[in-house]
């Protein structure tokens, strides 16, 4: 994992470097704004209808992560006023940790990456925060995905999700029979979620991005490990559920390096050299599964979402920076397990 | 201050006013956190004045029927029952209580289902143990709590005690290890986790040869080394321990883990009393237990 102790200021904003540590308190104190990256595009928001999805070219962990993501807040019309000022909840995905298997986990550079973008933008602060589905072990987890390295060195507060004191909401989406749906205190705490996903086959969900994602927000301490009572209720519906009740304000899909095969623990590194970002979920993830060569239809947590959240129709997806045609890379699917079976996208 | 003196006074620190524990500096009172605590306290030797206000408090958010949950809005999440009687055990005015959340646990199990000939997974389904929330399927950890507090209770030879050792075995990893309770899935053999290793470690130690677990500690032995989290190092050590083969260096990692700290960040109660826990030798879970 690279390390970086000072960089350079993309888009000539400063004239010199600053350590990480400076440019940190001078972005969550304003005094790094972007005056140009806000175009002020009349883009779609929560529309149910379309949506703007934004691909960018990453190649590797190496490169700027920042810079990329904040070129697609601006690119989807991310106004400075929403994000200036508000505590916002990063949510990676963290589900195992094991030394060799890092492309399991939302790699810790994309996690720097989204918090440097969002302080850049003016927010009063970026917090971590999940619910690892597999291990009690939070702190384990951080250590050996090198995640608590770039948390302490950028002086990034983490919520360990599992062990957060809950509290009980009515279940917005009503797609499973929970009457109510058990939160960790910390999104009372905070302004905005953005769900910072990996990009990587599921051999229960198809596949997993931003929305799967948000199983790891269900307290462990409520929900068990793993979250044993949403499968039992239905792995799709308890996505939509989830999506719904919390509603996230953005996400980010890190296919840097994403998983295929049988994931989303056991499955093999695919360089997919993307990441997939925009406001609305459904959307992110149906471009996100068809550069994976995944057709968003076939995944029936998608094809459900489908005009109740929002739209994963390529019609409906205005699509910024890369078009998917020219970075799909076929994720390999496996013939035995039943949540692969046809899913190949096959486009007209 | 010794490790353990930090641990404690950590522990006292999280004591509430009206009795209880709270998970973390500054926190409310938590049923989980006040059964870790007590039970960590009391193998640091930590008097009954300390301990009991909490076993009040504890008893007096015991449901009807014996269980004790997360939360009272959450009923289905029982898996704190097993450590209140952990907690419980030993205290002559809460014997009551005990005995009412044994009786709940003796009729409660996870889901079970004769397994499926197509089943993705490989463990055998049918085996009861017990689950961290009502309706769904048995589990590493919460089976081997309530293993512990049936070995606490004198109910070592139990169906339901016998049962759970069985569901444990049968979870074991070919390679040696515990996870949270799938072996191999769409058969990937899946990857064991220490923690969990540990914790079943521990609840196994009466029912089965060294044989049988030989690998699982052979695991655990080359990772504990590494450890320096202190719920995989706490429970790492708690099953090494139970089986004879605790390091000896052992306490240099404990103190290293505390230390850690500083930089990481303030343990939350069950990790404190895990470590409290593995620095004792773990009187409240393993000594009771071979007494039986």
């Amino acid at each position: 994992m690279t390390r970086r102790n000072s960089q350079t200021m993309p888009g000539n904003l400063l004239d010199r470097q600053l350590t990480r540590r400076e440019f940190l308190i001078r972005a969550a104190t304003g005094a790094i704004l972007a005056p140009m990256v806000f175009p002020n595009l009349a883009g779609c928001r929560r529309s149910l209808e379309s949506a703007d999805v934004f691909i960018g070219r990453m190649g590797s962990y190496d490169g700027d992560i920042a810079s990329i993501i904040f070129r697609g807040l601006g690119e989807l019309a991310v106004s400075p006023e929403e994000i200036r000022g508000k505590r916002i909840l990063l949510k990676p995905n963290l589900v195992e940790s094991h030394i060799g298997a890092g492309h399991i986990n939302t790699h810790p550079l994309v996690v720097r990456g989204a918090a440097e973008a969002f302080l850049r933008c003016g927010a009063s602060e970026v917090l971590v925060g999940d619910g690892p589905g597999h291990c009690m072990d939070t702190e384990m987890v951080l250590e050996e995905s090198r995640l608590g390295d770039v948390l302490i060195e950028d002086q990034l507060r983490f919520v360990d999700l599992n062990y957060d004191d809950g509290y009980r909401v009515p279940n917005q989406g009503g797609f499973s029979r929970f009457r109510s749906l058990v939160l960790p205190r910390t999104l009372r705490e905070v302004d905005l979620v953005v769900s910072l996903a990996k990009m990587k086959t599921h051999h229960w969900a198809g596949v997993t991005l931003s929305m799967k994602n948000l199983f790891g927000l269900f307290p462990g301490t409520y929900y068990g490990w793993p979250k044993n009572a949403l499968h039992f209720e239905g792995i799709e519906k308890c996505i939509l559920d989830i999506n719904a009740t919390v509603r996230p304000y953005f996400s980010i899909v890190d296919g840097i390096i994403g998983m295929e095969g049988d994931g989303p623990i056991m499955g093999n590194p695919h360089h997919a050299g993307v990441l997939v970002m925009g406001r609305n979920l459904p959307a992110v993830d149906a471009t996100s599964a068809r550069i994976m060569g995944i057709d968003p239809k076939k995944v029936p947590y998608l094809a459900k979402a489908s005009g109740r959240l929002g739209p994963i129709q390529e019609a409906s997806i205005r699509q910024r920076g890369e078009t998917i045609r020219s970075v799909r890379t076929d994720f390999s699917l496996v013939e035995g397990i039943h949540a692969h079976k046809g899913l190949r996208w096959s486009p007209k | 201050m010794t490790p353990s003196q930090t641990l404690i006074e950590g522990l006292k620190k999280r004591m509430l006013p009206d009795g209880g524990f709270a998970f973390f500096n500054g926190g409310s009172y938590r049923t989980d956190a006040t059964a870790w605590a007590i039970i960590g306290l009391r193998s640091a030797g930590e008097g009954e004045n300390l301990i009991e206000p909490g076993l009040n408090r504890l008893a007096g958010d015991q449901m009807r029927d014996g269980r004790v949950v997360t939360s009272p809005d959450a009923p289905d999440a029982f898996w704190v029952t097993p450590l209140a009687v952990l907690a419980w055990h030993g205290s002559e005015r809460h014997k009551e209580n005990m005995n009412r959340a044994v009786e709940f646990l003796l009729s409660t199990s996870g889901k079970h289902w004769k397994k499926q000939k197509l089943d993705p997974v490989a463990h055998d389904t049918s085996i009861r143990g017990w689950s961290w929330t009502a309706g769904v399927h048995s589990w590493v950890a919460p089976t081997s709590y309530s293993l512990l507090a049936l070995r606490a209770v004198g109910k070592i030879r139990h169906p339901r005690a016998e049962e759970a050792a069985r569901m444990l075995m049968n979870r074991q990893l070919a390679a040696g290890g515990w996870n949270y309770g799938n072996t191999s899935v769409y058969g990937r053999q899946l990857y064991p986790q220490p923690d969990q290793t540990g914790v079943a470690l521990s609840a196994l130690s009466p029912y089965v040869t060294k044989g049988e677990v030989i690998r699982s500690l052979e695991y655990l032995g080359r990772e504990i080394g590494r450890i320096r989290t202190p719920l995989s190092l706490g429970l790492g050590l708690l099953g090494l321990g139970a089986w004879g083969d605790r390091p000896p260096g052992f306490m240099n990692w404990v103190r290293e883990c505390v230390d850690r700290q500083n930089r990481r960040g303030i343990y939350n109660t069950q990790e404190r009393s895990l470590l409290l826990l593995a620095i004792s030798g773990n009187p409240a879970l393993i000594e009771e237990t071979a007494k039986g």
